[in-house]
């Protein structure tokens, strides 16, 4: 009853174990519309402190910012460097072997967020906000207790986050990353560690979010550019399972150089 | 502070360059200016011990999680201590945490990396340095699953008795280790933890392995977890620079 995947989710493989997990315990709360069915339109519901309460399960409408980060610019709006060039190409050139993730390495921020195959859970409180990601069981924490991204920190795939809120807006400050992030999947656009990701997380309605990301890397582009907005939606009913990338690993030996 | 030194010596490298030095919130201190462990545990508004915070396990668990109990406590079925001799013998080379699966729970209990324990609506969230991994434990009242997909972290629903939370776990994997020795779990396990801060810096922990395939009858183990405030978990990436597999031979 193992659940297959694939790392890259281009096939749709979660119908499987469906009945045999927590994936169909009711979640509380739900708005409902006049003939009893949920209203993903509703009101957003608020947290304790009156802010808005992105807590929940959450999955990216589809893989269109997995795939390119940089849907729907206009392509003057994202320029790379030299540098990001060149090693663009590369990864395109060795046929993309060499992506992170197909090695169980994190996918780095704001990547993680866009994998449409693989949904995520927020849990808000209101000094800090986690989110547990089921793809690579990975984890991130956001501090809202007013610290300052650190000066000089170890380089980590997935940084070190604060937060604040900017009306209903929950805006998220990423810095500390290493040099070896890919930014999205079929693009391959690189970071390099003075990339600064600022993303904006607007839970619009009951059902649905729009998060935003700005991402500001002067080694890899030649200006900050911000994502078109990208959707999310609420995924009732159901939770997060467990995900143990090495386990019965079959893909790495087909990844070979064309 | 065993634990906090062995922290201490791991992390050494890199404490200046992190968020290993903020100051936790609502810690209470000592005159100078250290976290007082011994003051009272905080409550949440509910009235119930708060457990969240950063926290560190006894020392000493991690090779083998029987360590403190007679001979007979663990009481092997004849095929589980055959797996386990093998094991040992064989020097841990086909512990799956090798290969960077994870280890689960008790596993995640007793390894020398921090964790952190969060509250949230409706469930609380361990947060484990260790392989950056995490475990939701419902407290909404529903029951465990009937048949789960098995879990290296199984699936954990807690309640409060008393000042005690009590967590029941199942769902688990059938090729598990409990411990770097390689005491074996499978998918009959059931895991009860209780947990139980009894002061700021303490929280008594007793874990019983409930697995009548493995086990003639169930066995507890009973440690201390050690508050670790002013410090922060910091990214454990098990592929990154993986160097040691190729000398893990066994005999």
């Amino acid at each position: 009853m193992k659940r297959s995947w694939s790392l890259f989710g281009l096939i749709p493989a979660l119908a499987l174990t469906a009945s045999a997990q927590w994936v169909n315990y009711p979640t509380v709360g739900i708005p409902r519309t006049a003939n009893g069915s949920p209203d993903m339109n509703g009101k957003v519901p608020k947290a304790a402190d009156g802010k808005p309460d992105l807590s929940g399960v959450w999955e990216a409408e589809d893989q269109t910012y997995f795939r390119d980060l940089a849907d729907g610019l206009s392509p003057d709006a994202v320029v790379l460097t030299p540098w990001a060039q060149a090693l663009q190409k590369q990864r395109e050139e060795r046929d993309h072997v060499d992506d992170p993730l197909a090695k169980c390495l994190p996918h780095g921020v704001p990547r993680v967020n866009t994998n449409g195959m693989f949904p995520f859970k927020i849990i808000q409180t209101p000094a800090l906000v986690v989110i547990l990601y089921e793809q690579l069981g990975l984890f991130r924490q956001i501090f809202l207790d007013g610290r300052k991204l650190a000066a000089d920190p170890n380089p980590s795939w997935l940084g070190y986050s604060t937060g604040r809120w900017d009306g209903d807006t929950l805006v998220v400050e990423t810095s500390g990353f290493n040099d070896k992030t890919w930014l999205d999947t079929f693009k391959g656009r690189p970071a390099s560690e003075q990339l600064r990701v600022t993303e904006r997380f607007r839970r619009n309605t009951f059902g649905n979010m729009e998060v935003r990301a700005t991402i500001d890397d002067p080694k890899a582009f030649t200006k900050p550019w911000t994502t078109t907005p990208q959707k999310m939606h609420l995924q009732l009913n159901t939770d997060i399972l467990e995900f143990s990338c090495n386990e019965n690993e079959k893909d790495l030996q087909h990844q070979v150089i064309k | 502070m065993k634990a906090a030194v062995l922290t201490a010596l791991l992390f050494a490298a890199t404490a200046t360059a992190q968020w290993l030095t903020y100051p936790t919130p609502d810690v209470p201190r000592t005159k100078d200016g250290k976290a007082n462990l011994t003051a009272p545990a905080p409550r949440m508004a509910d009235g119930h011990p708060d457990l969240a915070g950063v926290w560190n396990t006894q020392p000493g668990y991690t090779g083998n999680l029987a360590k403190d109990l007679k001979p007979g406590e663990v009481s092997f079925q004849p095929w589980a201590e055959e797996l386990y001799n093998h094991r040992v013998s064989t020097e841990g080379k086909e512990d799956p945490q090798a290969y960077c699966v994870l280890s689960g729970v008790p596993r995640e209990n007793v390894v020398p990396y921090p964790f952190k324990f969060l509250n949230s609506k409706g469930e609380i969230v361990i947060l484990y340095e260790a392989l950056h991994s995490y475990r939701q434990i419902f407290m909404d009242g529903r029951p465990l699953p009937k048949e789960p997909n098995p879990a290296w972290m199984g699936y954990s629903v807690g309640h409060w008795d008393g000042d005690t939370l009590i967590v029941e776990s199942k769902g688990f994997e059938e090729n598990n280790w409990l411990d770097n020795s390689g005491h074996p779990g499978t998918e009959m396990m059931r895991l009860t933890e209780k947990f139980r801060r009894i002061d700021f810096g303490h929280m008594n922990v007793e874990m019983t392995i409930d697995d009548p395939k493995a086990y003639k009858k169930p066995w507890t183990v009973k440690l201390v977890f050690t508050a670790n405030p002013d410090t922060e978990l910091i990214e454990y990436v098990c592929d990154e620079n993986e160097k040691d597999l190729k000398h893990l031979v066994g005999k």
